[in-house]
């Protein structure tokens, strides 16, 4: 039950985490892990996939919380895309869209990376 | 018991003398042969018979080594010795013999001559009683049928001799005799006590088997010739001379035996002695371990059992406490990342522990925490893997270091030191490793109990807080008229970070207030703890819930870590009026049912501790629903829709079904079929996440009428 997987890609400068199975209070540590990585690489360009992502808990939400700061204050961000509508309710149900940007493709937040950028 | 034992003592006492009055008399009339002499032997064997009696229940009941029993056996022999050559000093006229008979010459003769029997036969009677413990110590069949039948031929040798004159021969006794000296060979060879006595008990054997062998020698000597001693027994009683001079036979060389074989034993018996106590001390040890709670008590009986058994000079054990990833405990940044603890010094202070084992850096001890086995130093002064000891030989001139492992790794080191440089064997080695073993198991053993402890210690924490936690939850529901409320809450584990909690405004307005904060277990509760306060100093103040929830969010974004929040769902009933305004800060929408309608109220808003002032005071909306009578509000926490079964969520739906299916109960029944509906659902598996629920149901506009009556 507790089964999440994250896989870790780089596309053009931005990193893309594709989060899989069910993020909760057991399961948070894992993409704790995963984004102190990437900030201790000074790689704050961040785009999460939640394609795959079956469930996510409010401690999952709080993973995002803690390191939305930092990312920001390097001029990065966190990004969200490709939610399941039952996922993107846990996210909205909590006002998180005012938050973070949420895209429907991921692409779409790769680019928008960029548009920044220039 | 004792009377009986005193009654046999006189009886033989009273048959000596009828057997002393017959001699006198005997002495002076001449007396025809035969019945009068069966007579005599029937009288000294029933005497003597009673005599065993009495000898053998003495000895029985005091237990007693062999050691000491050889050497009571000489403090016999000495006294009778002693007496004997004595009475021979008194000068007696002696026996006459005539016709195969011996005749004393005087009275003085039979006095004294009795009295040398009698004492003769008496030791006869202890050797023989206290040989047989010896050689029926350890209970062999074969042994004790031997043993049995050189006690038959003892006796019948004797017995065969009743009638005979005292220096007549016959034929059947001789027989008797050199079988009974055949078997008396045999059980000479029964000496197994001897490889069980102490070195010490062993030099004390030797020579008591050396002045025994001597005595019974000379006793032989004296029964073989044409002695006073051997006429006195032999006028006194035929048969009992046959029994002491077998007897004495036998103890002769039994004496013999017992002293030459504990000269083979005692080149080996130091280390027979050494294998015993390290047999015992292990035995004892590990009957410690798992009796014994009291570490420092065990390590102190492991060191002072290693200084015993292999004779050192110095031991002392330490303990290992090896950094986890946060490190040891007390330990400065130190490289190695391990804290030493010196338990179980004997003979040695801290400060010589560490003039030989440096306190920081390479040594011995980092050399066997590497090499984790047993190190043996046979000279401090030469050793090139260890420059360091060579200034330490005022200390020690050996050294033996061992690890203590155990499964989890490292616990331990014990050491020991010798005088002597090359002072430890490969046996010493072994010993030493052993004891390094139990106390291996009695370090663990500590720490186990002692994480079992803080565990229960924890647990009962938990416990408490769990009940503190309770009474965070309203323990009464608010009474208010034309307002149906039940409510229920239960965390998944110990404590939760569900919150509910009412404001009663006393003008028939009630808030209502349903929270989840993110997490489970302790930090969530402890969110929900300032939750609660927050509400109870604020609920009061602002009585609209946007702005209720704005000021909490200022209050709490100031304390919550960044990667925690609250979701919270405001609401406040004018139950006069029948309106409901809710404010939202990330929480799962309410729920309202009203007649065969059912709708989820979602106003806009923001989760608290998510983000501070405008954008949170911007997102929050608060929306105001008009309520018919009957409508009933279900607040609730995610609990409720995430409650799962395999991948499948109760859900929003789900819960809408249930509540629109029994809105026309009360609030407690629907609260309650919501409850039933999950368990249904989860098929009765316990909840893996808080749960909270709280039902209101309107009742309508309150009659005026009704309530004057």
């Amino acid at each position: 039950m507790s089964d999440f997987k994250i896989a870790h890609r780089e596309q053009s400068s931005v990193n893309v985490l594709e989060l899989k199975g069910y993020l909760d209070a057991h399961t948070a540590p894992k993409l704790e892990e995963a984004f102190q990585n990437l900030l201790k690489t000074q790689r704050f360009k961040i785009v999460v996939n939640c394609k795959e992502l079956s469930y996510i808990s409010s401690a999952g939400l709080g993973v995002f919380m803690a390191f939305i700061e930092d990312v920001r204050n390097n001029k990065g961000d966190i990004k969200l895309t490709n939610m399941t509508p039952k996922v993107y309710n846990v996210f909205d149900l909590l006002g998180f869209p005012l938050l973070y940007e949420i895209f429907k493709e991921e692409q779409e937040a790769i680019t928008r990376f960029f548009e920044k950028s220039k | 018991m004792k009377l009986r034992r005193l009654f046999y003592l006189s009886s033989a006492f009273f048959l000596v003398l009828v057997k002393f009055t017959i001699d006198v008399i005997g002495k002076n009339v001449e007396l025809e042969m035969g019945g009068l002499s069966l007579v005599r032997e029937l009288v000294v064997i029933a005497a003597f018979g009673l005599l065993y009696v009495v000898i053998d229940a003495a000895a029985s009941r005091r237990e007693s080594t062999p050691v000491r029993k050889l050497g009571f056996i000489l403090i016999l022999l000495v006294i009778v010795s002693l007496a004997g050559l004595l009475t021979t000093l008194l000068g007696v006229a002696g026996f006459d013999a005539k016709n195969l008979s011996l005749v004393p010459l005087d009275y003085p003769t039979v006095f004294i001559g009795s009295l040398i029997a009698l004492a003769l036969g008496i030791v006869a009677l202890v050797v023989f009683r206290l040989f047989r413990d010896l050689i029926l110590i350890n209970r062999r069949p074969a042994g004790r049928r031997n043993y049995y039948l050189f006690t038959g031929l003892v006796l019948a040798t004797a017995l065969s001799t009743i009638l005979l004159r005292p220096l007549d021969a016959a034929l059947i006794p001789g027989i008797l005799f050199g079988l009974a000296m055949v078997f008396a060979v045999v059980n000479s060879f029964r000496l197994p006590w001897i490889i069980y006595l102490t070195k010490r008990e062993k030099v004390f054997t030797l020579v008591y088997g050396f002045f025994l062998f001597i005595g019974f020698v000379l006793i032989d000597v004296m029964l073989a010739g044409n002695s006073f001693v051997n006429r006195a027994l032999l006028y006194y009683s035929h048969p009992l001379r046959e029994f002491v001079m077998l007897v004495s036979v036998f103890a002769t060389l039994y004496a013999g035996m017992a002293f030459v074989s504990t000269l083979f034993h005692l080149p080996t018996a130091e280390a027979f002695d050494r294998k015993r106590s390290e047999v015992s001390s292990l035995h004892t040890l590990s009957k410690l371990v798992t009796q014994v709670f009291d570490f420092n008590e065990l390590v102190d009986t492991v060191t002072s059992m290693t200084l015993q058994v292999v004779e050192a000079s110095r031991c002392w054990l330490e303990i290992i406490h090896v950094a986890g990833e946060g490190g040891a405990p007390g330990l400065p940044d130190g490289a190695m990342g391990y804290r030493v603890q010196v338990a179980g010094m004997k003979s040695i202070t801290q400060e010589e522990i560490d003039l030989l084992v440096s306190p920081e850096g390479p040594g011995i001890r980092e050399a066997v925490m590497k090499e984790r086995k047993a190190i043996v130093v046979d000279d401090l002064a030469k050793d090139p893997r260890f420059p360091e000891l060579k200034k330490q030989t005022a200390l020690a001139g050996s050294l033996v270091v061992v690890p203590l492992i155990s499964h989890t790794g490292l616990s331990g080191i014990l050491y020991a030191t010798k005088k002597d440089t090359f002072g430890f064997v490969k046996d010493d080695v072994d010993v030493i490793s052993a004891f390094a073993d139990q106390a291996t198991v009695a370090i663990e053993n500590s720490r186990l109990i002692r994480e079992s402890i803080e565990r229960e210690r924890l647990f009962r924490e938990m416990l408490v807080a769990q009940e503190m936690q309770k009474k965070l939850l309203p323990q009464f529901l608010p009474s208010i008229p034309s307002l149906e409320i039940d409510a229920v809450s239960t965390p998944a584990f110990e404590v939760g970070g569900d919150y509910y909690d009412f404001m009663d405004f006393g003008d028939g307005r009630l808030g209502i207030v349903v929270g989840d904060v993110s997490g489970k277990g302790v930090s969530a509760a402890f969110y929900m703890s300032e939750m609660k306060g927050i509400f109870q100093a604020l609920g009061r103040m602002y009585v609209s819930p946007k702005e209720f929830l704005t000021r909490a969010n200022e209050a709490l974004a100031s304390s919550i870590d960044k990667h925690s929040f609250v979701s919270l769902l405001y609401a406040i009933i004018d139950a006069r009026s029948g309106t409901l305004t809710i404010a939202r800060a990330g929480h799962c929408p309410l729920l309202h049912v009203s007649g065969t309608t059912a709708a989820y109220v979602r106003p806009g808003g923001l989760g608290m501790g998510l983000s501070r002032g405008a954008k949170f005071d911007g997102a929050i909306e608060e929306e105001t629903i008009r309520l018919k009578p009957d409508d009933v509000c279900i607040m609730y926490t995610d609990g409720v829709t995430e409650a799962r079964k395999g991948d499948d969520e109760f859900g929003y739906e789900r819960l809408m079904a249930t509540a629109s299916e029994a809105r026309m109960n009360s609030a407690s029944a629907i609260k309650t079929a919501i409850l039933d509906t999950i368990k249904t659902f989860t098929e009765h598996r316990a909840n893996d996440d808080d749960l909270t629920i709280v039902v209101l149901k309107w009742r309508g506009p309150e009659q005026r009428g009704e309530r004057a009556q």
